[in-house]
């Protein structure tokens, strides 16, 4: 049962990622790194309840398996966290020139 | 590359033509016959990966749920509106709040719910409309080098996916003793084992509440002297 989770999760980063590359307004690239984070929290939370036993370990302890759940709360809060300054610079950048177009800001970018 | 059929590659070239041809700026009338073939690819690969690995048992939730969020997911990256692509987002968590609790972690579930939809979103949506324009501008409806961030989507997903294949089937999922993933058993592990984290979690959201306003408040014409500074 551990694989079809771990495939939705990745389907869900690499649909984040292509958007992420593909489109042009700031507003969706941030809602697709968003994305990729729930792809993260499936992933994580998923290996938790199915843990993969190496071959010497033997039993694991169930406290070990809620770590999982822990890092994806963590994983919650960085998102917060981003998800604040990432709109206030949007913010900032439509107070400049009134457009939400990344290419608008490309002379930011190095030559090349 | 052991174990990936030979249909998951398939489905995965149809789901990555899919999204190139359902992404804003190509072929007005196909791209929704493009989202249905997208859909379709993208939940026959999940179907098809839990009938090869699990059986068919029952797993009607886990695949609605599946469904759902791959479809939503879908609509976030290819809708030519943002608030519609926000409104999707919220569709998605949705989707991943019934993952969460079908794994039995209940309380990030709720946690979930509440940060996301109740403040992030919320946070969002205010910011689409404070820069809503009266017909979408033309960088909403012309996506940027669909070709290449398709491809480089699929062959990403493509080498995860035959990683994710094992050779023996049976070789993971040894499901673990049921642990309830309710607040006093992740807040007992949170508050001793990784108390140190909270603290610095703590500190992480304070700095990036005081960054937030302080870069919101600073006023344009003060850096630019261009107009458009209120």
């Amino acid at each position: 049962m551990l694989i079809p989770y771990l495939l939705l999760g990745a389907t869900l980063f690499v649909l984040g990622l292509v958007g992420f590359i593909t489109r042009r307004n700031l507003i969706i690239m941030f809602l697709c790194t968003e994305m990729m984070f729930q792809g993260i929290i499936i992933n994580l939370v998923a290996l938790g309840r199915y843990p993969v036993r190496a071959a010497s370990a033997g039993e694991i302890a169930p406290p070990a398996l809620l770590d999982g759940q822990v890092f994806a709360l963590f994983l919650v809060a960085v998102a917060a966290a981003e998800a604040a300054l990432a709109l206030a610079l949007v913010v900032l950048l439509y107070r400049h020139k009134a457009t939400l177009d990344a290419d608008a800001w490309k002379t930011l970018r190095d030559d090349g | 590359m052991s174990g990936m059929p030979f249909v998951a590659v398939v489905l995965l070239i149809l789901g990555a033509l899919g999204l190139f041809l359902a992404l804003p700026g190509a072929r007005r009338d196909l791209s929704r016959v493009a989202l249905l073939v997208l859909a379709a690819a993208g939940g026959t690969l999940i179907g098809l990966v839990t009938g090869l690995l699990v059986g068919p048992a029952p797993l009607g939730w886990f695949l609605g749920c599946a469904l759902v969020g791959l479809y939503s997911a879908i609509r976030v990256v290819t809708h030519p509106r943002p608030v519609y692509s926000a409104l999707y987002f919220m569709l998605l968590l949705v989707a991943v709040t019934g993952l969460l609790v079908l794994v039995q972690a209940e309380f990030l579930a709720v946690a979930l719910v509440i940060v996301y939809a109740g403040a992030i979103l919320v946070t969002y949506v205010f910011v689409i409309m404070l820069a809503q324009q009266a017909r979408p501008p033309g960088y909403d409806t012309q996506a940027r080098e669909p070709l290449w961030g398709c491809l480089a989507g699929f062959v990403l997903l493509t080498l995860i996916a035959a990683q994710l294949f094992p050779a023996r089937p049976a070789e993971t999922s040894a499901t673990s003793p049921l642990v309830a993933g309710t607040v006093e058993a992740v807040g007992a592990r949170l508050l001793t084992e990784y108390v140190v984290g909270v603290q610095i979690a703590g500190l992480l959201l304070l700095a990036a509440l005081v960054g937030a306003i302080a870069i919101a408040r600073r006023r344009a014409s003060a850096a630019h002297g261009n107009e458009g500074a209120t």
